[in-house]
C-alpha cells in the first residue's frame, strides 16, 4: 500500500495535466470560432452584461460571441429539435443556451444535450457545492450543464401603497380581495406566470412533497385540487377579473410603477434595487417574500448536441463561470443576478460586489423552496390554460 | 397603330431573357409549394382538426380575430370614403392627400405601440383626464387588449383607412372622373349625390383587391395584435403562430392546419365580399333628376381624428424614448434626457438597414427585368402574397429554408422578405412602366442599341422617379416584416420590429419607444431621400420636372 501511494499520486497529478492539456486544446480551438449565445433578451441590464461578457471573451481568448435574443427558451428548444429532425446532427444554429427546468429536461431526455462538460471547466473549482448546482428541478444535471446564477422568487410592492404586505398565500388572497383588481400575476406558460403557479401549489398541496416525484395523474389530482380552488376565488378580484393578464414579470413592474397593481414578483432578489436605480420603479419600492419560503433555482447553461462551436461555447460559459464575470454579474449596478460561486473559493477583491445591497433589494432570510419536479410544469400549465386561457 | 407597337417591342426580347425574368421570380415563389403541399396533408387528418376543436382557446380566439378583421375593414373604408365624398374635389383634399405618406410609411409595430401609449389604463390619454377625475393609480380601462380585439380593429382601421385613401387618391386621379364631377356639377347635383351614383359605381368595384388587402392583414396580423390584441386566449393568428413554434411536432402540424384555416376564413370573406359587390352593384341608382341635399357626415371627423391620434403618437413615442422616470398620473415626464439614446442598442437598425436595402435593391433588379423581358400578360398572381395570410406563407418558406439549411442565414432571411417586397415593387411601379412611350424605346433600338442598353441609358432613367419610389416602398416593406423574419432568421437577426415587439412584452418603455422611433425613422427616411434624389435628378431636365 505504501508503495502504492506515490504512483496513485503521480496518476492523479497527471490527470490534471491531462486535463490541462485537453482544456488548452478547447481553448486553441474555440480561437476564431463564432458562439452563438440563445438567451432571453427581455432584460436590458442583462443584455448589457452579456454584451460586456461578449467583449471580454473576444479580447481575452479570440472567440466572438453573439447574442440571439430570444422571447421564449422553448422557442430554442424546438429550434433544435426541428434541426436535428431534419438531420442537422452538426452546425446547428445554437451554440449555447440559457435554459433551466423542464427546457433542459426536454433535452436531456431527447439525447440532444454534449457533454458531460460543465464539471471539467477549470473554473469549476470555485462553485458553491452547497447550492443545488447539480440538480435542476429534481433532474440531476450530469454536468450537462453549467450553473449560471441562483433566483429566488421574490415579491415587490411600494411602500407608499403597501405597509403590511402578505406573507403567505392565505394572505395574498385576502390581499387581493381588499385591493380588488390590483393584483394579477403573468399569464402562464410565462416563465414566472408558471413559477408563481408553482409556489401556491407548494404552499397550497396537502403533501409537498409528492411536488418532488415524478408526475402521474392521481398525484396531480389530488396535489393540485387546492390550488384551482384557491385560484377560483383568486381569479375574480384580479385586474380585469383574470380576463386578461400582464404580458410578463417586467410588465408587471410597470404596472407596480404606474399605481396599476400592488405587488410585482421577479425570480431577482435584487431587481428591484436595480430598477429603482434606473428610475423605472419610485425609490419606495421594496421586496419582501412568503415567511414559509419562496421557490428558488439555479440556472445553467447548455450546449446542444448539434451545436457548430462546441470549443468556443465551453471557453465562453467558463469565462462566465469566473469570479470576475460573476463578480460583475452580482454587482447591483449592473445586473444584480446572485453567484453560483463560493465566497471562501474566489480571490477577496471580488468578494464585495457579491455581498452587495442596495434599497429595494430583498433584504430579509427568505428559506428557499425546491422547485416541483420538472413533469409537474407542463400539467400545470395544460390544466391552468383549460380552465382559465379562454375567459 | 396603337396596338401593333407594343407587339414589336416585345418580339426584340429574346427567348433567354424571359427565361431569365420568369426564372428569378420563380425562384422567390416556387420554394413556397412544398411547405404548403406538405400542409395541406395535414389538412386532411382529422386528428389535427379534433386537436383544434377541443382546445378552449380555439373558438373565442377565432371571434376575437374575426371582430378585429370587420372592425377593421368596414371600419377603414368608411373613414377613407367618407372623408373623400366630404372633401373631394377641393383645396382641403390637397392638403388632406399631402399629409398621407407620412401616414402610410408609419409601420404598423410602431403605431401599434404608440397606440398603447396614448391609450392603455395608464396612457397618455388617462393622465390627461386623472385630475379632473382625482385618479391616482390608473382607471379599469378595457381600452387595450380586450377580449373581442375592438381596440386591435380599430388601431387597424385607422393605420388601414391612411391605406384605402391613398389607393383612392390615384383612381380619383384619372381625368375622367374629375370630368364628370364638373358635368353633374354644372348640372346642379350636389356632392354626396354625385359620389353615390357616378363616383362610387366606378371605383368600388376596383377596390375590391386592395379591400382583401386589408382584410387579409387585418386576419393574420401577429405584431399588432402581440401589443393590442386579446391574451386569454390570443386572437387566432397569434395562436396558430404560438402552435407553429411550439416545441411539440404534433402541435406544429397543429399549427399548420390552423394557418391554412385562417386561410379558409379569407375565402369565406372573400366570398362575402363578392355577394355584397353583387347586390351593390344592383342597388345603385343613377342620377334621377331629383337635386338632392348634403347630409352632415360625422365619419368625415372620424377621420381627421384618425389623423389626429396617428401624429400624436409618433410625438408621444419621441416624448417616451426621452423620458427619465414618467409615472402615472404624471401628464409630463420629470426629466428628459438623451441617456438613453447615448446608450441605445443600434444594432437592430443597422440589420434593419442593410436587410431593407439589399431586399429592395433586389427585387427591384427582378421587377425591372420582369416587366421588360418577363411575359406581359397574366401576372396577376404575382399579386397573391398581398391578399393572402402572412403565417402559412412564411410557415412554408421556413419548412423550405429548413431542408435547405439556409434558415438563419442572411441569404434565407433575404428571400423570405422578397416574397413581399417583389409584388409591393411591382405594383408600385407597373403602372408607370406600362404607360411609358414605346415609341422612345423603337427609336433607341433603331439607332441600333440593344433593349438592356436602351433601357439602362435611356428607358430606367426616365423612369427615375417611380424606380426610386417603388425602391422605397420595398424598403418600407422589408423593414415591416415580423413573422417572416423571426421564422426565417431562426431568432438569430433581430431588426428593429422584432426587437420592437420583443421590448413591448414588457421592461423598459423607453428602449422600446427609441426602438419604436427608430422603427418609424427608417421608411421616412428612405421616402424623403427617394424624394430628394429624384427631384435633384430631375433639376437639369425639364422634362422629368
Amino acid at each position: 500500500m505504501n508503495q502504492l501511494l506515490p504512483i496513485l499520486m503521480a496518476f492523479s497529478l497527471s490527470a490534471t495535466v491531462m486535463a490541462n492539456t485537453d482544456w488548452n486544446k478547447i481553448e486553441a480551438d474555440a480561437k476564431g470560432q463564432t458562439v452563438y449565445f440563445n438567451a432571453w433578451g427581455g432584460g436590458e441590464n442583462i443584455n448589457a452584461y452579456i454584451d460586456w461578457a461578449a467583449t471580454q471573451t473576444q479580447k481575452k481568448y479570440g472567440v466572438s460571441v453573439k447574442h440571439v435574443k430570444v422571447t421564449d427558451t422553448s422557442d430554442v428548444i424546438k429550434r433544435i429539435k426541428t434541426e436535428v429532425a431534419a438531420g442537422r446532427t452538426t452546425n446547428g444554429s445554437v451554440d449555447v443556451l440559457w435554459v433551466n427546468g423542464e427546457n433542459f429536461k426536454a433535452l436531456k431526455q431527447a439525447k440532444l444535450l454534449y457533454g458531460p462538460w460543465a464539471e471539467s471547466l477549470p473554473n469549476w473549482r470555485f462553485v458553491d457545492l452547497n447550492k443545488p448546482v447539480r440538480v435542476d428541478f429534481s433532474e440531476p444535471t450530469d454536468g450537462l450543464e453549467m450553473p449560471w446564477g441562483t433566483a429566488q422568487l421574490t415579491f415587490i410592492a411600494n411602500q407608499a401603497t403597501v405597509k403590511n404586505p402578505p406573507r403567505s398565500a392565505q394572505a395574498l388572497l385576502a390581499f387581493a380581495k381588499a385591493n380588488a383588481g390590483q393584483v394579477s400575476y403573468p399569464k402562464p406558460p410565462d416563465f414566472h406566470g408558471t413559477t408563481f403557479l408553482k409556489q401556491l401549489l407548494l404552499e397550497l398541496a396537502p403533501d409537498a412533497k409528492v411536488l418532488q416525484q415524478a408526475l402521474s395523474p392521481e398525484l396531480f389530482t389530488k396535489a393540485s385540487a387546492p390550488l384551482w380552488a384557491y385560484l377560483d376565488q383568486l381569479h375574480p378580484v384580479l385586474w380585469r377579473k383574470g380576463s386578461s393578464f400582464p404580458k410578463s414579470a417586467a410588465d408587471m413592474n410597470q404596472m407596480l410603477a404606474d399605481g396599476q397593481l400592488k405587488l410585482a414578483l421577479t425570480f431577482n432578489p435584487n431587481e428591484a434595487a436595480n430598477l429603482i436605480a434606473t428610475q423605472q420603479l419610485p425609490k419606495t419600492a421594496y421586496s419582501f417574500g412568503f415567511s414559509k419560503g419562496t421557490i428558488g433555482n439555479v440556472h445553467f447553461l447548455a450546449i446542444p448536441s448539434n451545436a457548430k462551436a462546441k470549443a468556443g461555447a465551453q471557453v465562453f460559459a467558463n469565462f462566465l463561470l469566473s469570479p470576475e464575470a460573476q463578480a460583475k454579474k452580482a454587482d447591483l449596478k449592473i445586473w444584480g443576478d446572485p453567484s453560483v460561486l463560493a465566497l471562501d473559493k474566489i480571490p477577496a477583491q471580488y468578494r464585495q460586489s457579491m455581498q452587495m445591497t442596495a434599497p429595494g433589494a430583498l433584504n430579509e432570510k427568505i428559506p428557499t423552496l425546491a422547485e416541483p419536479h420538472s413533469s409537474w410544469v407542463a400539467a400545470i400549465e395544460a390544466e391552468w390554460l383549460k380552465r382559465y386561457g379562454a375567459k | 397603330m396603337r396596338i401593333g407597337l407594343p407587339l414589336i417591342v416585345a418580339r426584340g426580347a429574346s427567348k433567354g431573357s424571359t427565361l431569365l425574368a420568369i426564372g428569378l421570380i420563380c425562384i422567390v415563389f416556387l420554394p413556397v409549394i412544398p411547405g404548403l403541399v406538405r400542409m395541406g396533408f395535414d389538412f386532411f387528418q382529422i386528428s389535427h382538426w379534433f386537436a383544434i376543436w377541443q382546445d378552449t382557446q380555439t373558438i373565442p380566439a377565432l371571434m376575437a380575430t374575426l371582430s378585429s378583421t370587420l372592425i377593421s375593414g368596414v371600419l377603414a373604408l368608411a373613414l377613407s370614403l367618407s372623408i373623400a365624398i366630404e372633401k373631394y374635389p377641393s383645396n382641403a383634399w390637397h392638403s388632406i392627400v399631402k399629409r398621407l405618406p407620412s401616414l402610410l410609411a408609419m409601420p404598423h409595430a410602431a403605431f401599434a405601440i404608440g397606440f398603447a401609449f396614448l391609450f392603455a389604463p395608464a396612457g397618455w390619454l388617462a393622465r390627461a383626464i386623472a385630475p379632473l377625475m382625482a385618479w391616482d393609480s390608473p382607471p379599469d380601462w378595457l381600452t387595450v387588449q380586450d377580449p373581442y380585439g375592438m381596440s386591435l380593429g380599430i388601431a387597424l382601421a385607422i393605420k388601414e383607412s391612411f391605406f384605402l385613401l391613398w389607393v383612392m387618391m390615384n383612381l380619383l386621379g384619372e381625368r375622367h372622373i374629375a370630368q364628370q364631377i364638373t358635368v353633374a356639377r354644372s348640372l346642379g347635383y350636389q356632392r354626396q349625390q354625385i359620389w353615390r351614383s357616378i363616383i362610387l359605381p366606378q371605383i368600388l368595384p376596383r377596390m375590391m383587391w386592395p379591400f382583401a388587402a386589408v382584410l387579409a392583414y387585418s386576419l393574420s396580423v401577429v405584431d399588432m395584435a402581440l401589443i393590442l390584441g386579446p391574451t386569454t386566449p390570443p386572437t387566432f393568428a397569434v395562436l396558430v403562430w404560438q402552435w407553429l413554434s411550439d416545441p411539440d411536432p404534433q402541435r406544429q402540424a397543429q399549427g399548420g392546419v390552423a394557418a391554412l384555416i385562417l386561410l379558409l376564413v379569407l375565402l369565406t370573406l372573400g366570398g362575402v365580399l363578392r355577394g355584397v359587390a353583387w347586390v351593390y352593384q344592383r342597388a345603385t341608382v343613377d342620377l334621377d333628376g331629383l337635386r338632392q341635399p348634403n347630409r352632415f357626415s360625422m365619419l368625415s371627423w372620424l377621420y381627421q381624428f384618425g389623423v389626429l391620434i396617428s401624429f400624436s403618437l409618433m410625438i408621444l413615442l419621441f416624448v417616451w424614448s426621452l423620458a427619465q422616470s414618467w409615472f402615472f398620473p404624471a401628464l409630463w415626464p420629470d426629466e428628459l434626457s438623451i441617456k438613453a439614446w447615448l446608450n441605445a442598442d443600434f444594432t437592430p437598425f443597422k440589420t434593419s438597414l442593410w436587410l431593407g436595402l439589399a431586399t429592395s435593391l433586389i427585387a427591384l433588379v427582378m421587377v425591372l427585368i420582369w416587366l421588360e423581358w418577363g411575359p406581359q400578360r397574366n401576372n396577376a398572381w404575382l399579386y397573391a402574397p398581398l391578399v393572402l395570410p402572412v403565417i402559412p406563407l412564411s410557415a412554408a418558406q421556413y419548412f423550405a429554408l429548413l431542408v435547405l439549411h439556409l434558415d438563419g442565414t442572411v441569404m434565407g432571411l433575404i428571400w423570405s422578405h422578397l416574397l413581399w417586397v417583389v409584388p409591393y415593387v411591382l405594383l408600385s411601379l407597373v403602372g408607370a412602366y406600362r404607360q411609358f412611350d414605346p415609341r422612345l424605346m423603337l427609336t433607341a433600338q433603331a439607332l441600333g442599341y440593344p433593349r438592356w442598353q436602351a433601357c439602362l441609358y435611356m428607358k430606367w432613367p426616365l423612369l427615375m422617379r417611380p424606380i426610386l419610389g417603388a425602391f422605397a416602398l420595398g424598403f418600407a416593406v422589408s423593414i415591416a416584416q415580423y413573422v417572416p423574419t423571426l421564422f426565417a432568421g431562426a431568432g438569430r437577426f433581430s431588426t428593429v420590429t422584432t426587437e420592437a415587439i420583443a421590448l413591448s412584452s414588457g421592461g423598459n418603455r423607453r428602449t422600446m419607444a427609441i426602438q419604436a422611433v427608430l422603427l418609424m425613422l427608417l421608411p421616412m427616411l428612405a421616402f424623403a431621400l427617394a424624394a430628394i434624389a429624384s427631384h435633384w435628378q430631375a433639376k437639369h431636365r425639364r422634362g422629368l420636372r
